[in-house]
C-alpha cells in the first residue's frame, strides 16, 4: 500500500507490504523490514535489525504524531480526498487572520476596526498560564475587523483579527 | 502531631505535600477550583473541598474559602505549597486567628523578608553582604559620579520605580555615566512617571546559589546546603541542582554560614531559602529570601537525605530539630528538570490541553513529582508547571548523563514540553563543564530548535504510521455516537480521527 505524509514540509512517498509476518516499507532506495506487533490504543511493538523498540502513534485527522527513542515525528496527512484540508500551525498572523496561538484570555485589545498596523505591532494580548503572550502583526496592514473584546475566553485557533 | 492537615494548593506541589503527610500518618485535604475537579491531588487526598471558580482570585487565593474549608473538614493546620497564598503575611495571621497552624514562617517573619528594603537594611545591620549601591538618589552627576567610585565600575543605572529592564543602563566607565543616567531618566519619566534613578553595582553573568535553611521555634537553625538555579528563561529557573560547581569547601562553609545567620537576623523558623548572587570573583552578595519551600527542593532532599516538607510539619507542630549543623552531609549529586507545559520552539509559548499520552521514566536515582495524567486536561488558568524530573547519581557527570536518559524515556503526548530542549542542555559541553551563569540559555540556546530527523528514526516512524493507518482502513469505523460496528474490535479500529480527533 502507498503512503504519502508531509514531513518538515517536505512530501514523503513510501510503500508498505507484508510478506512472512513481516512489513517492507520502501522510502525511495532505503528499505525497512521490520516485525510490528499493536500493543494497546497508542503503542505498538516494532523490532528491526535485532532491536526492538516501543513507538507511541497518535492518529488525528489531519496528522499523525509518532513517538520514539525521545523525540516526537509530525507526520502531516496531505489534502484528504474528501476535501479536508490540513489545519497548518495554529495560530499566528498568516493568510491574514490572526488566530490565537493557545486557549487563553482576552487581557487587552491595542488597535480598532480600520487603523493602519506596523509589522511586530502588537495587536493583542492573551492571558494564559498566568503569562501575559502578546499577539503581534507579522506584516505592515490595516485592521479590518476584530473578533474578540477584553475578557473573552478564546480557544487555541479562534480568529481574533481580520486583517488586509 | 496533628491529626489532619489541608493543603492550599494545586499540582505537583499538593501531590508531594498530601504524600509526606500520608507518610507521617495524618490525614489530607485537598481543596480545588472548579478547573481542578478532577486534578491528580483531588484524587491523592483523603477528603477534597471545593473554594470555588476557576480564576486563582476566585478559590486558590481565597482565605476565607480556605480557612472555611479546613474549619468545616475539622483540619488543624494550612500547608501553603508554593506560590499562592505561601508567603503571604496577612494570610499566616488569618489562619492562626482562625485557630489553624500554618505551616511555615510566623507573619511578621513572613512580613520582614517579603519587604525588599526592611529586609536588606536587616541583612546589612546583621554583617551579611549586598549588593553595594546608592542608599537613596543623588542631585548633580558629580554627586552620581562619586557614588559610581565608592561603588566600583561597572555600574547599573535603575530607575526608582522601576522593573521590566525600563531605564536600566550598564555603565563600564566614568565617560559613560553621564548620557546613561540622562538615557535612564528619559525612560524612566516615559515607562513610571518617574525620572528618579540610582546607582547599584553590576553583577556581570552572576550565578543563582541559594542555600536552603530550617529553623525550629527553639532556637535552632541549620542549613542544608546549596542549590544553583543559573539556568532560566524568562527569569524562571528550569534546571537546578546541588552541589553547585561553583563552590569549594570553604567558599561553601562560609555561604552556608551566611545564609544560617540571615535567618537568625529575621527571626524565621520552618523552611526557607537565602538567595545570593555570585560573581566571576566568588563574591556572593544576598539577594532575598524565599520564605516557603520551594520548586526545587527535591535535590537538596535527595543529596542531605532530609525530607524537607516531613520536617516542615514537625517543625510547625513545635517539635525539636532532631539532627545539629555538622549531622547534615552532602552526598553525591542531584539535579532536576522543570517541565512545563509550553513550547521551548516558540518562545515559551503556554501549551494548556489534553494530555493524550504519558510515559513516567524509571530506573536507580530517577524520582518524578508530578500533578498529571494521561487523560488530564491541563487547565489554563495556573501555573504551566507539570512536574519535575529529579535524578541522584555519586557525581555530576553521572547525574547528567542519568539525567538524559530518564528524559529521554519521559513520553507526554498532547501538549508542547519542553523534554527536548532539557535533553538538549543537560548533554551540552558548557552546561556538562559546569560553565553555568544566568546569561548561558541566551548564549548558548536562544534559537533553539529541535534536531532535525534522523533517517532512520523518521523511516521508523513512518513504518509505524503507515501500520496504524492500515489496521485502521481496514476496520470498520465507528459510528459518531461511539457505536461500535464490529463485534469484537482490535485496539486499532478505535485509532481513526472519527474518535481522537473529535475528542
Amino acid at each position: 500500500m502507498e503512503f504519502e505524509y508531509l514531513v518538515d514540509g517536505v512530501v514523503r512517498k513510501i510503500s508498505v507490504v507484508a510478506e512472512n509476518g513481516l512489513h517492507i516499507l520502501r522510502d525511495g532506495e532505503a528499505e525497512l523490514r521490520a516485525e510490528i506487533l499493536p500493543l494497546s490504543e497508542e503503542e505498538l511493538f516494532l523490532s528491526t535489525d535485532g532491536r526492538s523498540h516501543r513507538v507511541f502513534v497518535l492518529r488525528d485527522e489531519d496528522r499523525t504524531v509518532v513517538f520514539h527513542g525521545g523525540r516526537e515525528y509530525v507526520l502531516v496527512h496531505p489534502r484528504r480526498a474528501d476535501g479536508a484540508a490540513y489545519r497548518g500551525e495554529e495560530g499566528g498572523t498568516e493568510g491574514g487572520v490572526v488566530k490565537a496561538p493557545m486557549p487563553g484570555k482576552v487581557i487587552k485589545v491595542l488597535v480598532a476596526e480600520g487603523e493602519a498596523v506596523r509589522k511586530n505591532q502588537t495587536l493583542l494580548i492573551v492571558e494564559a498560564m498566568k503569562m501575559e503572550n502578546e499577539i503581534k502583526a507579522g506584516r505592515e496592514c490595516s485592521v479590518r475587523k476584530v473578533h474578540v473584546a477584553v475578557g473573552d475566553l478564546v480557544d487555541a485557533s479562534r480568529t481574533l483579527i481580520e486583517l488586509e | 502531631m496533628f491529626h489532619k492537615v489541608l493543603i492550599a494548593n494545586r499540582g505537583e506541589i499538593a501531590v508531594r505535600v498530601i504524600r509526606a503527610c500520608r507518610e507521617m500518618g495524618i490525614r489530607s485535604v485537598a481543596v480545588y477550583s472548579e478547573a481542578d475537579r478532577a486534578s491528580l491531588h483531588v484524587q491523592m487526598a483523603d477528603e477534597a473541598a471545593p473554594i470555588g471558580p476557576a480564576p486563582a482570585a476566585e478559590s486558590y487565593l481565597r482565605m476565607d474559602a480556605i480557612i472555611q474549608a479546613a474549619h468545616r473538614t475539622g483540619a488543624e493546620a494550612v500547608h501553603p505549597g508554593y506560590g499562592f497564598l505561601a508567603e503571604n503575611a496577612q494570610f499566616a495571621r488569618r489562619a492562626a486567628e482562625a485557630g489553624l497552624v500554618f505551616i511555615g514562617p510566623t507573619a511578621s517573619a513572613l512580613e520582614l523578608v517579603g519587604d525588599k528594603v526592611r529586609a536588606r537594611q536587616t541583612m546589612e545591620k546583621a554583617g551579611i553582604p549586598i549588593i553595594p549601591g546608592m542608599k537613596s538618589s543623588a542631585g548633580t552627576a558629580e554627586e552620581f559620579k562619586a557614588a559610581a567610585r565608592a561603588i566600583g565600575y561597572p555600574v547599573i543605572v535603575k530607575a526608582s520605580a522601576g522593573g521590566g529592564g525600563k531605564g536600566m543602563r550598564v555603565v563600564g566607565r566614568e565617560a559613560d555615566l553621564v548620557p546613561a543616567l540622562e538615557a535612564g531618566r528619559r525612560e524612566a519619566q516615559s515607562a513610571f512617571g518617574d525620572e528618579t534613578v540610582y546607582l547599584e553595582k553590576y553583577i556581570e553573568e552572576p550565578r543563582h546559589v541559594e542555600f536552603q535553611v530550617l529553623a525550629d521555634t527553639h532556637g535552632r537553625t541549620v542549613h542544608l546546603f546549596e542549590r544553583e538555579c543559573s539556568i532560566q528563561r524568562r527569569h524562571q529557573k528550569i534546571i537546578e541542582e546541588t552541589p553547585s560547581p561553583a563552590l569549594d569547601a570553604s567558599l561553601r562553609a562560609e555561604m552556608g554560614e551566611t545564609a544560617r545567620r540571615a535567618m537568625e537576623a529575621a527571626g524565621y523558623t520552618n523552611a526557607g531559602t537565602v538567595e545570593f548572587l555570585l560573581d566571576r570573583n566568588r563574591r556572593f552578595y544576598f539577594l532575598e529570601v524565599n520564605a516557603r519551600l520551594q520548586v526545587e527542593h527535591p535535590v537538596t532532599e535527595l543529596t542531605t537525605g532530609v525530607d524537607l516538607v516531613r520536617q516542615q510539619i514537625l517543625v510547625a507542630a513545635g517539635e525539636r530539630l532532631a539532627f545539629s549543623q555538622d549531622d547534615v552531609r552532602q552526598r553525591g549529586h542531584a539535579l532536576e528538570c522543570r517541565i512545563y507545559a509550553e513550547d521551548p520552539e516558540r518562545d515559551f509559548l503556554p501549551s494548556p490541553g489534553k494530555i493524550r499520552l504519558l510515559r513516567e521514566p524509571k530506573g536507580p536515582g530517577v524520582r518524578l513529582d508530578s500533578g498529571i495524567y494521561a487523560g488530564w486536561d491541563v487547565p489554563v488558568f495556573y501555573d504551566p508547571i507539570l512536574a519535575k524530573l529529579v535524578v541522584w547519581a555519586e557525581d555530576r557527570e553521572r547525574a547528567c548523563r542519568r539525567m538524559a536518559a530518564a528524559l529521554e524515556e519521559t513520553v507526554i503526548l498532547g501538549i508542547k514540553t519542553p523534554l527536548a530542549f532539557l535533553r538538549d542542555i543537560v548533554t551540552h559541553e558548557a552546561f556538562l563543564a559546569g560553565r553555568t551563569n544566568t546569561a548561558f540559555l541566551k548564549a548558548h540556546f536562544d534559537d533553539w530548535a529541535a534536531r532535525p530527523s534522523d533517517p532512520d528514526g523518521l523511516r521508523l516512524a513512518l513504518a509505524a504510521a503507515a501500520f496504524a493507518e492500515t489496521e485502521a482502513r481496514s476496520k470498520p469505523r465507528r459510528g459518531g455516537d461511539g457505536r461500535t460496528r464490529e463485534t469484537a474490535p482490535t485496539p486499532w479500529a478505535s485509532l481513526g480521527p472519527w474518535r481522537l480527533g473529535g475528542a
